[in-house]
């Protein structure tokens, strides 16, 4: 599976865990909606889709959760026919960001949420070593960033694969 | 649901050598109800579990097997014994390599009656 990050530490986690817990795809993204790394999406508007209405849900779960249980939800969990979801927040020393999680019946919630717990582990520890971030997760130029972010994510080269043409100039 | 499954799970625990039971959802992974001792990850063991059982039961099915009833994975610290009857429902237990087997296998078939 294909995985892009727009910072070199969090991909090595996220390849683990894609593979180990056989998720279809998975996004990494601050909790503003600003993506941080993608595994298995093809075209770059379905992560930015896919970031803002992750974003979103997180947001209504966390205040949700603080208005029932006086604090934000762990995880939330949503099952399809054929496809699940789970998005879950974490922490690192370089702030908290949410896993977003599709997987289908090759793997099971279970094996989601304990591959998880292993992310969580392995990003808190690969954040301490990683060099600062250039910019803050919530700059004012928010949009800039998200284009920077997608762009790095999607480079020209891929949108050509994904179309099967040629870039300019051939390879 | 759960005081229901409790003494099922406790009999089973009380084997000797069983260091851990549950019932399981083996479409989820997640734990229903659980009798540990100390020291067991329920969450972990039931994920793993239901994943194998799962892959057991598809496995016998695309072979023209027929259904699987019992599923037992021995390690190096110990064995993993699973039973199922058709349902979502599984049972697992945990023990140790030296546990008897066979008792435990008639103590599921048991406990599956029960909680069928």
């Amino acid at each position: 599976m294909k995985i892009a990050a727009v910072e070199p530490w969090v991909e090595a986690p996220l390849r683990r865990f894609v593979d180990d817990a056989r998720a279809r795809l998975a996004l990494l993204l601050h909790p503003t909606g600003q993506v941080l790394a993608q595994a298995g999406f093809t075209r770059e508007v379905d992560v930015m889709t896919a970031c803002a209405l992750a974003s979103a849900v997180h947001a209504t779960a966390g205040e949700l959760g603080r208005q029932v249980d006086g604090r934000a939800f762990g995880g939330l969990h949503f099952g399809g026919q054929e496809k699940q979801m789970y998005l879950a927040p974490l922490e690192t020393s370089r702030g908290s960001y949410i896993c977003f999680t599709v997987f289908g019946e090759d793997t099971s919630l279970g094996l989601i949420r304990i591959y998880f717990e292993e992310l969580v582990r392995e990003l808190a520890a690969a954040s301490l070593e990683a060099p600062p971030a250039p910019t803050a997760a919530l700059a004012g130029g928010f949009e800039a960033e998200l284009n920077r972010n997608l762009a790095a994510l999607f480079r020209p080269r891929d949108r050509w694969e994904g179309r099967g043409g040629q870039p300019p100039g051939g390879r | 649901m759960s005081a229901s499954l409790r003494p099922v799970l406790e009999t089973l625990t009380r084997q000797r050598g069983v260091r851990a039971s549950l019932i399981v959802s083996e479409k989820d992974g997640l734990v229903i109800d659980s009798s540990l001792r100390f020291g067991q990850d329920g969450e972990r063991v039931a994920a793993l579990a239901a994943s194998v059982y799962r892959k057991a039961r598809l496995s016998a099915k695309a072979a023209q097997l027929g259904a699987v009833t019992f599923l037992q994975l021995d390690a190096e610290r110990g064995r993993i014994c699973v039973a199922g009857a058709g349902t979502d429902l599984v049972i697992v237990t945990v023990a140790d390599p030296a546990a008897n087997v066979g008792l435990i296998r008639m103590e599921l078939f048991k406990a599956l009656e029960l909680i069928a």
